[in-house]
């Protein structure tokens, strides 16, 4: 079990060593302007990032082509996929005076997109000011939770913004950084169009400009002349598909009509790679790394009879993980602890996850004994909320965790429910006994934890109230020392491995693949699309 | 039925746009903010007064007028749905009425066999099959980007084809079958027999009465087959990616966008009766036996 | 046609030699049941066994039609699919029919005020999109079985009350009717003896052409997420799902339930034509 996931992670490597060893070459050549890039994007609910409905990915990859933001992750083949060290993106430097204050200084001559209302003015810290103050005032942005930590911010002078917190929030530089959170956009579109849900109003100081949308087909982004990046991007044109259909995407790519791989975050689903890599017939790259898309089964832990630890724990020994790695991911996939394997400088590595290590192995004789223990020999009947998001390996999943529970016993119906009809209740812990699917895939810890752990939040969907947990949830956010703030999120880790509030499930191993006429370019898990091509270019 | 039919379905649009982070508090500000707080014969009565006015309202998460996103979209699938039918006609009139006419021949046998069999693929996977075979073998994708025709008609219907050559396959059958069964029925007629004893040639009896007979059918088919087709294509939308008004409404009642749904509704029943109305006047003008 | 007793054979004889298709689709309707109703002998796994080491095996003697991605018998799951299907297009058409009949035959018998409620209700709802009508009903009652029977049901129904009404208009209209009524038979009483046994062939007839509907609806809307979900094996459910993730690797997961699907709704509409050619000819055009 841990063997299988430190096989995987030498063979994460060494492609992605691959990678690097085929960079001096490639970074020897001089970067080419110019070439449209192709790939498959999805189709924006509308383009208001703060507005209801702006959710999560369909409109926030497509904002990272035209907008900024304060920091980015650093992009390109020498970053490590799973790891988003911070680079300046807006923000020229910054500074934190103390643990609850940060000043950032803007980058000058920072042009808007040329188009009307804002027709290429310069960015100023006003602008932050406002968006920020909008980001969190805006009725019904789904992500406010990001900065609610963030008591006001100022603009000090014209190209300096302060940041003052109302209590320590060591991840508030990583929240900055992510493309859900804070794109700079500008006060003359609100004030034109109302709100920003036309395509009209995705005026930013991104790399591309939008120049058509085209509902429910695709949109086309164009070179921003005026980018403060002097010579960036290379890429002239981008070309983005919606594509709803999985037949339909596989045609595409085969017909070398996506530069990228169809599936976020420019990847191919192993299922799907495995079967076409032979049928195509252009060179193409790839690279693997770790999905940060983990499921669970989530559970009534404030009842009987999953209040008692022994039951909750025979539930992880009765998951075949390797199992179910084999059976839906094609044999590649990692296991996961608390935190996503994926997240490669959070998540506790499986031995050193210590005492709680054990439940994560698969043995169904072991099972049925704490089963016994709890008062549970004969098992008991359940149910399992359940949707499919579309998705047959998640379908398949499914029908394996159910067979799983049945072999110690534990009889759990399917209870499946239409997408809308999940996530207004099973989604927020409205069930009666378990529920299954994927969470939302974050990029640091904090969001996966606090959310799913922290007493009463809405996504803690297994009813958890352990004042332990809790109180390390709050320290790890007030631990500014990366290094200290590891080892509590490794502590949290290890604590709730033994309590097993929660059923992790493996995750897969994506398959970036990428045309090999495409340079300088690195995939990565997160939804900062534009930020990883804004410095690639294409050599056709 | 147009308004209250979207509003039994569990959980709303408000709680989908706030996905799966959404707050309590959120969620009552935002339903305020929308207007669906209020009680619904309130919503109903305001919605119908301003369809009278022929404002449909605005999507609940695009803000942009219904009325327009329809009007952008149901040519393109009436345009599918013709294209279909036509091609539906051109393979099974012929077909329908050489079967008709060899009754229980060979080639009535084989033609109906195909015309089953064309029944009882499921349409999403001749699709399936068809743009990922040639993709699989040659690299090479058939209808890849939609156009619309105005901007680029020769492009426009290329990728229209493939589509068409689908739904219209199913429909093929059908008709294939109804032309069949028709003509059959006005062969045995008394006034056929009259005419084959009058020593006319087959084929002018066949052409005169089954030509005339043979179009009922597909008049009815279309009377029939326009709701199905319209709100039914959404399957072959989807593989096609077509921005059409199936998928249209798939999304609106997934997303519980009821602006949308009923807005769709409205304009498909009423289409659906103005078409009926036109089906029923076709009739008469075919056949004199039909007086209203 | 068939008089009980001895005739039963040479009927079949008869009808096998006049209408081959339609004895084909017999055929295959009969051995759909077969399977359905014996699955448990029939089948050599059950739907749900993985077979450690089997993934993905094409067919051989071991796994006639071989194996899938989570290393089930593929022949198995084929022949607990017929149950599902039989059971949903039985239990559908059931419903449908008795719905269908009830508004068919009293709408008809009766006419009058409550003819044209009744109509203009079953007008308003075949205007309807489907899509509308079962996404409606699919997310309201939630995903299972049970309620992808209710919501083709009442779709189905609607359309075929009309064609029933329509035979019981024609039937009405005969002598004997008016002679029952003339001699004070309640209208129970005419319907059940004068009016049914005089319609049931069109019922019959319209039941089996619906059962191939039934089976081609529910694989659509497995491909749209709303099919019988899973553990069942539903052939609609396995090829669009599975069956059409691994269509390259493991073409035979695609095939043999499309095929399954395909053979059906050919049994049940030759079946269908053939009876209707036999037992109905005015209904021809329908």
């Amino acid at each position: 079990m841990d063997l299988s996931r430190r096989q995987l992670l030498a063979a994460g490597s060494l492609s992605l060593a691959g990678v690097a060893l085929g960079a001096p070459g490639a970074g020897a050549q001089a970067p080419k302007r110019g070439g449209t890039l192709s790939l498959r994007l999805w189709d924006p609910p509308h383009f208001d990032l703060h507005a209801p409905g702006g959710l999560s990915y369909k409109l926030h990859i497509a904002l990272t082509f035209t907008h900024s933001r304060l920091l980015k992750p650093k992009a390109g083949p020498s970053v490590h996929p799973g790891t988003f060290p911070l680079e300046p993106d807006l923000a020229e430097s910054w500074t934190q005076p103390n643990e609850r204050t940060y000043v950032f200084k803007l980058r000058r001559g920072v042009k808007w997109h040329p188009k009307p209302p804002v027709n290429g003015r310069e960015l100023v810290a006003d602008d932050v000011v406002y968006t920020v103050n909008r980001f969190m005032t805006t009725k019904g942005n789904a992500n406010a939770f990001m900065l609610e930590s963030l008591a006001r911010v100022e603009a000090t002078d014209k190209y300096t913004v302060k940041f003052t917190l109302k209590e320590p929030f060591a991840w508030f530089l990583d929240t900055l950084a992510n493309p859900m959170a804070l794109a700079i956009v500008a006060r003359e579109c609100v004030e034109k169009f109302g709100d920003l849900k036309q395509p009209e109003a995705v005026v930013g100081t991104g790399p591309w400009m939008l120049d058509a949308y085209r509902p429910n087909q695709g949109l086309t982004y164009v070179r921003h002349p005026g980018y403060f990046v002097a010579g960036l991007p290379y890429i002239d044109r981008v070309e983005a598909t919606v594509d709803e259909d999985n037949a339909s995407r596989i045609s595409s790519f085969l017909a070398g009509k996506y530069d990228i791989g169809w599936e976020n975050p420019g990847t191919i689903n192993r299922t799907d790679w495995v079967q076409i890599k032979d049928k195509v017939k252009r060179p193409v790259r790839t690279a693997e790394f770790p999905s940060n898309v983990m499921s669970h089964i989530s559970m009534r832990a404030d009842e009987k009879p999953f209040s008692d630890v022994r039951v909750r724990q025979a539930m992880s020994l009765a998951i075949d993980r390797k199992g179910l790695i084999e059976a839906t991911a094609e044999g590649v996939g990692v296991m996961n602890p608390p935190v996503p394997a994926a997240l490669r400088d959070w998540t506790i590595p499986m031995e050193q996850l210590g005492e709680g290590a054990r439940w994560y192995r698969y043995d169904p004789a072991e099972a049925r004994k704490l089963l016994a223990a709890a008062g549970y020999a004969s098992g008991f009947p359940g149910s399992v909320c359940f949707t499919t998001y579309g998705s047959t390996v998640l379908v398949d999943s499914m029908q394996l965790v159910q067979k799983y529970l049945k072999d110690v016993g534990i009889d759990a119906k399917i209870d499946q429910k239409e997408y809308g009809a999940y996530v207004s209740s099973c989604f927020y812990g409205n069930f009666s006994s378990m529920a299954f699917g994927p969470q939302t895939p974050f990029l640091e810890p904090d969001t996966f934890l606090y959310g799913q752990y922290y007493p009463n939040h809405p996504r803690n969907q297994s009813h958890i109230n352990d004042p332990q947990v809790a109180d390390m949830l709050v320290r790890q956010r007030r631990t500014a020392d990366p290094v200290k703030r590891r080892a509590v999120i490794y502590d949290i880790q290890r604590y709730l491995a033994t309590k097993q509030y929660y059923v992790q499930m493996p995750s897969g191993v994506y398959v970036g693949v990428w045309d090999a006429a495409l340079k300088n370019y690195g995939p990565n898990i997160g939804y900062d699309y534009g930020g990883r091509l804004t410095a690639a270019w294409l050599d056709r | 039925m147009v308004f209250a039919l979207p509003r039994l379905l569990p959980g709303d649009a408000v709680q989908l746009m706030l996905e799966e982070k959404a707050y309590a508090r959120d969620l009552d500000e935002l339903r305020a903010k929308l207007g669906l707080d209020r009680p619904l014969h309130v919503q109903y009565v305001e919605w119908a007064a301003r369809a009278v006015r022929g404002d449909l309202g605005k999507s609940l998460w695009t803000r942009r007028p219904v009325l327009e996103e329809i009007g952008r979209r149901l040519p393109i699938t009436l345009e599918l749905a013709l294209l279909a039918l036509a091609l539906a006609i051109f393979i099974a009139l012929p077909v329908g009425i050489l079967a008709a006419v060899r009754q229980d021949s060979v080639g009535d046998l084989v033609a109906r066999s195909l015309a089953i069999f064309g029944l009882s693929i499921p349409a999403f996977w001749l699709a399936t099959l068809l743009i990922v075979l040639p993709a699989i073998w040659w690299n090479w994708r058939p209808s890849a980007d939609f156009v619309p025709f105005g901007a680029d008609p020769l492009g426009n219907l290329r990728h229209m084809l493939l589509p068409a050559v689908v739904l219209g396959i199913a429909a093929a059958a059908a008709l294939m079958r109804l032309a069949r069964g028709m003509l059959l029925e006005v062969l045995r007629q008394d006034y056929v027999r009259t005419a084959w004893a009058k020593g006319m040639s087959e084929r002018a009896i066949v052409l005169k009465h089954a030509l005339r007979n043979g179009v009922i059918p597909v008049v009815t088919l279309l009377g029939t087959q326009l709701p199905q087709i319209i709100g039914g294509t959404v399957v072959i939308e989807t593989i096609f990616g077509l921005p059409g008004m199936s998928r249209f409404l798939f999304d609106a009642i997934n997303q519980r966008d009821y602006p949308v749904i009923q807005g769709v509704n409205l304009i498909v029943v009423s289409t659906v009766v103005l078409v009926n109305l036109a089906v029923d006047a076709l009739y008469a003008v075919l056949d004199p036996r039909i007086r209203y | 046609m068939s008089r009980p007793g001895g005739g039963w054979a040479r009927a079949l004889a008869r009808f096998a030699r006049r209408k081959p298709l339609g004895a084909l689709g017999a055929v295959i309707v009969v051995a759909m049941l077969v399977m359905a109703a014996f699955a448990e002998r029939i089948a050599p796994y059950g739907y749900d066994e993985s077979l450690r080491g089997a993934r993905m095996t094409a067919p051989s003697a071991a796994h006639w039609l071989g194996t899938d991605n989570l290393s089930r018998d593929i022949w198995s799951r084929v022949v607990y699919g017929a149950r599902v299907s039989i059971t949903v297009g039985f239990l559908t058409v059931a419903l449908a029919m008795l719905l269908a009949t009830a508004i068919g035959v009293t709408t008809a018998y009766f006419g009058g005020v409550w003819d044209l409620v009744v109509q203009r209700v079953v007008d308003a709802w075949l205007s309807f999109p489907y899509l509308i009508i079962i996404l409606s009903l699919m997310a309201v009652l939630g995903p299972g079985l049970g309620n992808v029977v209710v919501a083709l049901a009442v779709l189905i129904a609607a359309t075929n009350s009309r064609v029933i009404r329509g035979a019981t208009l024609g039937v009405v209209e005969h002598a004997y009717i008016e002679a029952a009524r003339a001699i004070g038979c309640s209208h129970a009483r005419i319907i059940v003896r004068h009016v049914l046994p005089n319609v049931a062939a069109t019922i019959i007839i319209l039941a089996t052409i619906a059962l191939g509907a039934v089976i081609l609806a529910e694989s659509a809307l497995s491909f749209l997420g709303f099919g019988v979900p899973p553990p069942h094996p539903s052939w609609g459910g396995m090829l669009a799902g599975s069956g059409r993730t691994y269509m390259f690797r493991a073409p035979w997961m695609a095939i043999w339930p499309g095929v399954a699907i395909s053979l059906a709704v050919f049994g049940f509409n030759m079946l269908g034509d053939a009876l209707r050619d036999v037992l109905d000819p005015r209904l021809r055009g329908s």
